[in-house]
């Protein structure tokens, strides 16, 4: 039997933890935005122009080009010699497809 | 025992497309790229070999024809093309695992034990999904031997209506003939520029000739090379795809040159190669390495031979093939000699360990390995600068020969391997 520790709390000594081994589950963001990693590219947001859809400066875009984009997907194409993050069902006659955004990345602190 | 039959998957005009990925807006411009050490072409678009730039070409001789006709210049960016070309051998991994990385921007496949039903077809796809999902444009040639694939991923580069892909396999006799009849024998993988001549004066002109000339004869010719050669241009392959089967301690790669060469872009494509052939091996070991040589020599027969190796010390162990190649290339840059005659070069890894976590990752703004590297790097300059007095050791970017800044200058940013070197992408309102 576990004895209580000063705290009044009981804990089991000497059983090993089965989570110290790394290649146990570990919940991964890497693998959890980023699911074909060949065809993932990141991009960063230039300008506050979304700011209306809490989409800042410096927010981070993963791009899978694998992907079809459906209706409601944002996708990145390009006018130019620029990138442009748009709705799919926006997207301007004038501008290539590139691909599509699976997520963006907002941090509060960095 | 199942029939050999190999793919060959050549990027286009690789380092080139690598730059178009991040900027489309070249896309129709002719574009170069030049080598870090001497500022020569080693990759060129169709638009620029069309103003008839040559590989090689050095960018000061070029300026002129550059300027008139809008030629768009990019210092060599090997982590980028490093990381492309590691996507590239991982797709082509999830094809099938039996491939052979033979250069920065060739893979041969096995594909004899593959279930494919139509293998034009076949092509086409790998062709398109490499297209869609890298932005990188490659030509495939299928065959039942190495060197006829080789032929035949330049034939479907060549002739447009083929669409990229070219089976010389399931083809008749006939049609083969005539269609490696259009490769002219100095083409022919493994011929150099001293046997073509060799060849010609024989009477043989293109590879339809050479795969018609008798076994015994290429032997007397060109010795147990010239037999295999004519085989594998029948179809009939020699040359088997070379894999590491067993955990190596050490992997080194390294060839002769054609011919002796001082031309540093031409020792730096060849050192890109080998580091990216390595890094692949590394890879499929499940290793990192702490060490990589680069060794270089003169001809060992020829009077005042000369040998020269440089090793990097890795701080944090890596088996980036972009790491691995700017590296080789920084190391032949320190022992670069201009009046020697380079006749081999190779590049070696070795002290080797496990391998953690690779890729760049979303959850390490500032990557631990590579921090941890740079600070060591940069302890150790400073202890030097210390010691030897300031500006003993700096980096070449910082180097004060004014020659070397413009060059570092037209670099492109390395778009997928630093968080702050990533493409900007704008709203659209």
């Amino acid at each position: 039997m576990p004895e209580p520790n000063d705290d009044g709390v009981a804990i089991h000594a000497g059983f090993p933890n089965p989570a110290s081994d790394r290649d146990l589950a570990e919940v991964d963001l890497h693998r959890l935005l980023v699911k074909q990693p060949t065809s993932t590219f990141f991009m960063k947001i230039d300008g506050n122009d979304w700011e209306d859809r809490s989409i800042f400066d410096g927010d981070i875009v993963v791009i899978d080009r694998s992907l079809d984009p459906r209706k409601k997907d944002l996708v990145v194409a390009t006018k130019d010699d620029t990138f442009l993050i748009t709705p799919f069902s926006k997207l301007p006659t004038d501008c290539v497809l590139w691909g599509t955004v699976t997520a963006v990345i907002h941090r509060y602190r960095t | 025992m199942k029939q050999p039959l190999f793919a060959l998957v050549d990027c286009n005009n690789f380092f080139v497309s690598c730059e178009r990925l991040f900027r489309p807006e070249l896309n129709t411009t002719p574009v170069v790229v030049l080598s870090s050490n001497d500022g020569c072409a080693i990759s060129r678009s169709n638009e620029a070999k069309a103003l008839g730039i040559p590989m090689g070409a050095p960018a000061f001789k070029y300026r002129q024809l550059f300027q008139d006709n809008g030629v768009v210049s990019f210092s060599a960016n090997f982590e980028l093309y490093g990381d492309i070309s590691r996507r590239l051998t991982q797709i082509l991994t999830s094809v099938t695992p039996r491939i052979e990385v033979y250069s920065v921007d060739e893979c041969f496949l096995d594909l004899s034990r593959l279930a494919i039903k139509d293998h034009l077809e076949w092509g086409r796809n790998l062709r398109a999904r490499i297209l869609k999902e890298l932005g990188i444009p490659v030509s495939i040639g299928i065959a039942g031997s190495k060197t006829l694939s080789k032929i035949a991923t330049e034939i479907g580069k060549q002739e447009l209506h083929r669409g990229g892909v070219c089976d010389l396999y399931h083809m008749s006799i006939k049609d083969r003939r005539d269609t490696i009849a259009k490769v002219k024998v100095r083409n022919i993988w493994g011929i150099g520029r001293r046997l073509a001549p060799q060849l010609q004066a024989e009477g043989i002109t293109n590879a339809a000739e050479m795969a018609g000339l008798r076994p015994a004869r290429a032997r007397q010719l060109m010795g147990v090379h010239g037999e295999q050669m004519v085989y594998e241009l029948n179809g009939t392959s020699c040359i088997p795809l070379e894999r590491q089967h067993k955990l190596q301690k050490m992997i080194s790669r390294g060839r002769t040159f054609g011919e002796d060469t001082n031309q540093p872009h031409v020792v730096e494509a060849a050192l890109a190669s080998f580091a990216t052939q390595s890094a692949f091996r590394l890879r499929q070991s499940g290793q990192l390495t702490k060490r990589l040589q680069v060794w270089l020599s003169t001809d060992r027969h020829k009077p005042g031979h000369r040998q020269w190796s440089r090793e990097v010390l890795f701080g944090t162990p890596t088996a980036d093939t972009g790491q691995l190649i700017t590296s080789a290339v920084q190391a032949f840059a320190e022992i670069y000699d201009k009046s020697a005659a380079y006749h081999r070069a190779s590049v070696t890894l070795f002290d080797f360990s496990p391998a953690g976590q690779l890729q760049t990752d979303l959850l390490g703004e500032v990557d631990p390995t590579l921090h941890g590297q740079k600070t060591e790097r940069l302890r150790a300059v400073d202890g030097l600068n210390k010691r030897y007095g300031k500006n003993t050791v700096h980096y070449a970017a910082q180097d004060l020969a004014d020659a070397w800044e413009p060059r570092k200058m037209l670099r492109s940013p390395r778009y997928t391997t630093n968080w702050d070197e990533l493409p900007l992408i704008r709203p659209f309102k």
